[in-house]
């Protein structure tokens, strides 16, 4: 009997130790990895608020941040192969959608009801983000290709022609604006080195990328006419020669401080760099409504969050993931920089409804309250560098009249439909 | 010799002999250990993936590397960008020599002692030194359409058909990113050879002047064979700089116009790191590719400089 009371009273004793144990660990707060892409030091301040913000919101949960530049997927990958998988990670949609191509990463709306990732976000944002019918990204800040349309209103009084309303009428006052003033009328994104954004001016006037069975379909005649079209400018001289070599964006705002183009669509961070190095033009600068395609959408794009396969606290990073691309922190961020929130209540947020002078917060009134339209214009392939690549280089080869504009675009669309799924 | 004289000597020998290896090698120990780590080890893994499929897929399944024989070589052989830039590599080699023969020639000159010489040695080497990306911004100022070159040229008279993109031509970019590729390595190869004449006995030179040799037959009787080893060094080291080269194509014009500046190393770069799509198994196959062919440009740059009095290599 005895023996019997000393076993319970041992047995109460380590119950009773294990009990304030085991309060103890759920105490603990959970330390979770957070991932930027080339966000600071620019935005240190903002992004070490929000996590106080959030580590107050969530006493058990501590975050331990890292911004990764060039080497962000490398890190990533190598990460993960040392078992030390970051458990946040902001990803833009291409790379996210080859992440979860490739089994990296882990479905969110697994982790957050989809009811919720419905009313926050714009359906097309989610859209960008869904791969195969799961969410795998949080979407976070965006920009518009369109954005908006800025102008030298000297180059273009002296050309003779009134800002472009569409994009047929950009197209169709190139030649006057380069003939009369010696500046090209824009620089338009011809070829860039990890994407295929000529694909964007065929979502823009409506035509097809791929046909209802998923196929590349790009290559109809109205699709071969549009790319003519280009071709033809290039060829004459309209277009400049380095929109091949060098981003469009990086040559356009280059080219505009230097007087030499007269016209940039896209979005209001162009101006920032204007601001810097073209202060006088960047004065007389004309902010207005981007001109649009045939189907009147824009193009855009944006970063997400997302949450690796390898991930050891799930739960804890889709609370940081969902806290940092909420519509609050994310019209934060707009105040900071001009970004395009993704949520949808910030198409109502009286910030972008204020009236200003100033290019850049006007440009910002414009496209911040756009996000409905962040649309890439087109699914990202699998084998989508090799597949971008080849795109790429039958545009160019195109443009330099190594190809027809049917051949090239034909070539394109049978590389892509017997390389898409490898 | 007697089998006892052959004896004696060796018991001390070997003593002395395995302190003095344990000791060398204890010296070689960290470097050893190092190159291990970071060199040969890569090296044989690297090689052993090149016969495997290992790529974005399979490693976030988290599943090892799949032994797949010679796949990866056909493929390679198959694939029309792989050959070109393969061609275009081998191309490249046409920088060898010349980079090689003006290093040594400017090497001549600035080994004299004459005034403000020190001020051109280092002149000759700050691109050495200069990082590639303001390099390329300098570059591009030249090549351009409103640059530089096409200033200089016109104002000779010496283009007829107008200013030319010199980055932008399938024509031209290939040889103005070689030019890219010559100005960054004279310098270095320039110091090579300058430490190499240092090395020239002058009496050798005063004797030949004496003999009534001219300059000309002084520079190819006597300072080309005394450097047969330092220009089988920088001829080597220059043939597998060229069939590596990437960084002035990343730069300047990535791989374009038409493919037409492709490396090869450019193609294993691009299967390796494009993002999560990478490709271990094709881009360590297209390295070994290169290895090969380095390997076997290194054995025909052996035979052509070997020093025949074998002193020196």
């Amino acid at each position: 009997m005895k023996h019997a009371l000393r076993l319970l009273t041992l047995g109460l004793a380590f119950s009773a130790a294990s009990g304030h144990l085991s309060t103890a660990a759920a105490q603990q707060p959970v330390e979770i990895q957070f991932w930027t892409w080339y966000l600071s030091p620019k935005f240190d301040p903002y992004i070490k608020t929000t996590i106080a913000a959030f580590e107050k919101a969530n006493p058990t949960i501590k975050v331990k941040w890292f911004d990764k530049q060039a080497t962000m997927v490398q890190d990533f990958i190598a990460s993960v192969n040392m078992g030390g998988a970051p458990d946040v990670v902001n990803l833009n949609i291409d790379e996210t959608a080859k992440a979860a191509q490739n089994g990296f990463l882990r479905a969110v709306d697994g982790l957050t009801p989809a009811a919720t990732l419905k009313t926050t976000f714009y359906p097309q944002t989610l859209r960008n983000f869904t791969i195969g019918g799961k969410v795998y990204g949080y979407p976070w800040y965006g920009s518009l290709n369109e954005g908006v349309l800025l102008y030298n209103p000297d180059l273009l009084k002296k050309a003779g022609v009134a800002a472009p309303r569409n994009m047929t009428e950009m197209l169709n006052m190139v030649k006057a604006v380069k003939d009369k003033t010696g500046a090209y009328a824009w620089v338009p994104a011809l070829k860039d080195p990890g994407g295929a954004s000529f694909l964007g001016y065929f979502f823009s006037d409506g035509l097809p990328i791929y046909d209802a069975g998923g196929k590349a379909a790009f290559n109809s005649p109205a699709h071969i006419a549009l790319l003519q079209r280009y071709v033809d400018l290039f060829k004459g001289g309209y277009l400049p020669e380095d929109a091949l070599r060098k981003e469009a964006f990086q040559l356009a705002t280059e080219l505009y401080a230097q007087n030499k183009v007269a016209m940039i669509v896209g979005g209001p961070q162009a101006l920032n760099r204007i601001k810097d190095s073209n202060p006088s033009l960047y004065a007389k600068t004309v902010v207005t409504t981007a001109p649009l395609g045939r189907a009147n959408v824009q193009t855009g794009t944006s970063m997400g969050m997302v949450i690796p396969t390898a991930s050891k606290h799930p739960a804890e990073a889709a609370k940081l993931a969902a806290f940092f691309t909420n519509n609050a922190n994310q019209i934060a961020f707009a105040k900071i920089v001009p970004i395009v929130p993704t949520t949808a209540a910030a198409q109502n947020d009286p910030y972008f409804k204020k009236v200003s002078a100033d290019p850049i917060a006007k440009a910002t009134s414009l496209v911040g309250a756009s996000g409905r339209f962040i649309n890439p214009g087109f699914k990202v392939p699998g084998n989508s560098d090799d597949l971008y690549k080849n795109f790429s280089d039958n545009i160019e080869a195109a443009m330099l009249g190594k190809k027809t504009a049917a051949q090239a675009l034909n070539d394109t669309v049978s590389y892509w439909n017997a390389n898409m799924s490898k | 010799m007697t089998r006892a004289q052959r004896r004696r000597p060796a018991p001390a020998r070997s003593a002395f002999s395995w302190r003095d290896t344990l000791l060398s090698y204890a010296f070689l120990a960290p470097a050893l250990i190092l190159l291990t780590l970071f060199t040969f080890y890569p090296l044989a893994y690297g090689s052993y993936l090149g016969f495997t499929e290992y790529g974005g897929a399979r490693f976030g399944q988290g599943l090892p590397p799949k032994w797949i024989g010679l796949d990866n070589f056909r493929t390679l052989f198959a694939d029309p960008l792989f050959l070109t830039s393969l061609g275009n590599s081998v191309k490249y080699l046409i920088v060898v020599p010349v980079l090689q023969l003006a290093s040594l020639a400017v090497a001549v000159l600035v080994n004299k002692n004459l005034p403000a010489m020190p001020f051109f040695r280092a002149a000759y080497y700050v691109p050495v030194v200069t990082s590639i990306s303001l390099a390329a911004v300098m570059w591009e100022w030249v090549y351009n359409k409103d640059g530089t070159l096409n200033w200089v040229l016109g104002a000779l008279h010496l283009l007829p058909g107008g200013a030319v993109g010199w980055l932008n031509s399938e024509y031209t970019a290939f040889w103005a990113v070689m030019l890219v590729t010559f100005w960054r390595g004279f310098g270095y190869y320039m110091v090579l050879y300058l430490a190499g004449l240092q090395g020239i006995p002058e009496e050798l030179e005063e004797a030949a002047v004496l003999d009534g040799a001219s300059a000309w037959q002084r520079f190819w009787k006597i300072t080309v064979p005394m450097m047969k080893p330092t220009i089988l060094l920088c001829s080597l080291l220059s043939t597998i700089a060229a069939l590596r080269v990437l960084e002035e194509v990343l730069v300047l014009t990535n791989g374009g116009p038409l493919n037409s500046t492709y490396t090869a190393l450019m193609y294993v770069y691009s299967k390796a790191f494009q993002g999560f799509n990478f490709d271990y198994g094709l881009a360590s196959a297209a390295g070994l590719v290169v290895a090969v062919v380095a390997l076997a440009l290194s054995v025909a740059n052996f035979r052509l400089f070997r020093d025949s009095s074998g002193e020196g290599t």
